[in-house]
């Protein structure tokens, strides 16, 4: 089974290969093709239902934006609260275990919330966002905080905890704030740009 | 009356220098409001959690006065950030910002959820502890909770409109819209 060839850090690891081939990607000139590649995709983008209904109605537009903005807020409130519970700076007199995985819950709604609203708001303006380098920052960074959550902190997070380095848990706390407010930042960026 | 008092006030804080330097300026302007939009995920996050709790949506099996109790400090250290910094975007752009409708529907209501704010602590040291670890909070707990989840939702969402130049006063005749917005017959500064 390839699953037992990789050991218990299977997901890990391949998160890491993921990694791995998104920066070596990154660093050769197939980015610059494949980037080209997608312009048609994002022309097209633009002429469906959803592209036209928010190029047309500014106030379906400025309406999912503020949708979005609030599945940002329970994001950050679920992050924060399940990371500052690991760094022990709140809730700190609730069992670790049981704050995580109920903000777990949380973060999966804030998630479904932002890609469906981001979706939107995309096809809105997907030419835009497609000659923009901040909206790529945004893409990668979010595609690197969805691999660490679901395949890296998850998974440890489902162990008994008292067995894992606590140091490890506030690296992943920590790396996992800011990973989130780096794709908030870039996101909010994509406003400025253009 | 009131109206042009606000007008006045706006374009004395226009023809200071900080809020020129403020508004001309593309990092620190951008830098400001980005984080007053960032700040959302610290207090509304927390605020939110709090309010989902005693809903009974979020974290059901944590004590609701614990949550209450715990995010509270957090919440209001993103609160202050975000008062401060969209103290600093008003300043920027005076004239605008207090004429706009949605500015003014934001302001009313931050000021009714404040209250609902100040009742919802009442009435939590009211209701004791017998309910803490109950999923739902009592009638009057949630009741409030809907209303700061629906406000806050709905200042979230005017924060986003007043960025749209929809209803400016340069683009409204005169009228009720133009008098609630707050614009001034004949101004000339926009």
């Amino acid at each position: 089974m390839p699953a037992s060839l990789l050991g218990p850090y299977s997901r890990t690891i391949l998160a890491a290969a993921v990694l791995l081939i998104t920066l070596g990607f990154a660093l050769s000139g197939a980015r610059g093709e494949v980037h080209n590649g997608l312009l048609p995709f994002f022309e097209w983008l633009e002429t469906t239902w959803f592209g036209v209904a928010g190029k047309t109605w500014g106030a379906v537009f400025a309406t999912v934006q503020s949708v979005h903005l609030l599945g940002l807020a329970l994001l950050g409130g679920a992050v924060l609260a399940a990371e500052g519970r690991l760094l022990n700076v709140i809730l700190t007199d609730t069992p670790r275990e049981l704050v995580c995985s109920r903000c777990n819950r949380v973060f999966d709604i804030a998630m479904i919330t932002l890609v469906a609203t981001g979706v939107f708001m995309a096809c809105g303006v997907a030419v835009k966002i497609y000659y923009l380098p901040v909206y790529w920052y945004k893409m990668l960074g979010l595609a690197a905080g969805a691999l660490f959550h679901y395949f890296v902190r998850n998974p440890v997070l489902a162990q008994d905890l008292e067995n894992v380095n606590p140091w490890l848990l506030k690296a992943m706390a920590v790396a996992s704030i800011m990973v989130w407010f780096t794709v908030a930042a870039t996101g909010r960026w994509i406003g400025f740009s253009g | 009356m009131f109206n042009q008092l606000i007008h006045n006030i706006a374009i004395w804080l226009d023809d200071t220098r900080w809020s020129t330097m403020l508004h001309e300026s593309y990092y620190m302007y951008n830098w400001v409001e980005s984080t007053h939009v960032l700040t959302l995920m610290v207090s509304l996050g927390m605020l939110f959690l709090i309010d989902l709790r005693m809903l009974g949506l979020a974290l059901p099996d944590v004590p609701a006065s614990t949550i209450a109790r715990r995010l509270n400090l957090p919440m209001l250290v993103g609160f202050t950030v975000m008062v401060v910094t969209g103290l600093l975007l008003f300043y920027a752009v005076p004239v605008r910002s207090s004429q706009s409708i949605w500015m003014r529907i934001k302001l009313v209501l931050m000021l009714g959820l404040l209250i609902n704010a100040v009742l919802f602590h009442r009435r939590m040291s009211e209701a004791g502890s017998g309910w803490d670890a109950q999923p739902r909070a009592p009638r009057n707990l949630r009741l409030g909770a809907m209303f700061s989840l629906a406000g806050w939702s709905v200042v979230v969402t005017c924060g986003r409109f007043i960025a749209y130049d929809w209803f400016d006063c340069q683009y409204m005749d005169p009228g009720l819209m133009s008098s609630l917005a707050g614009c001034i017959e004949g101004q000339t500064r926009f």
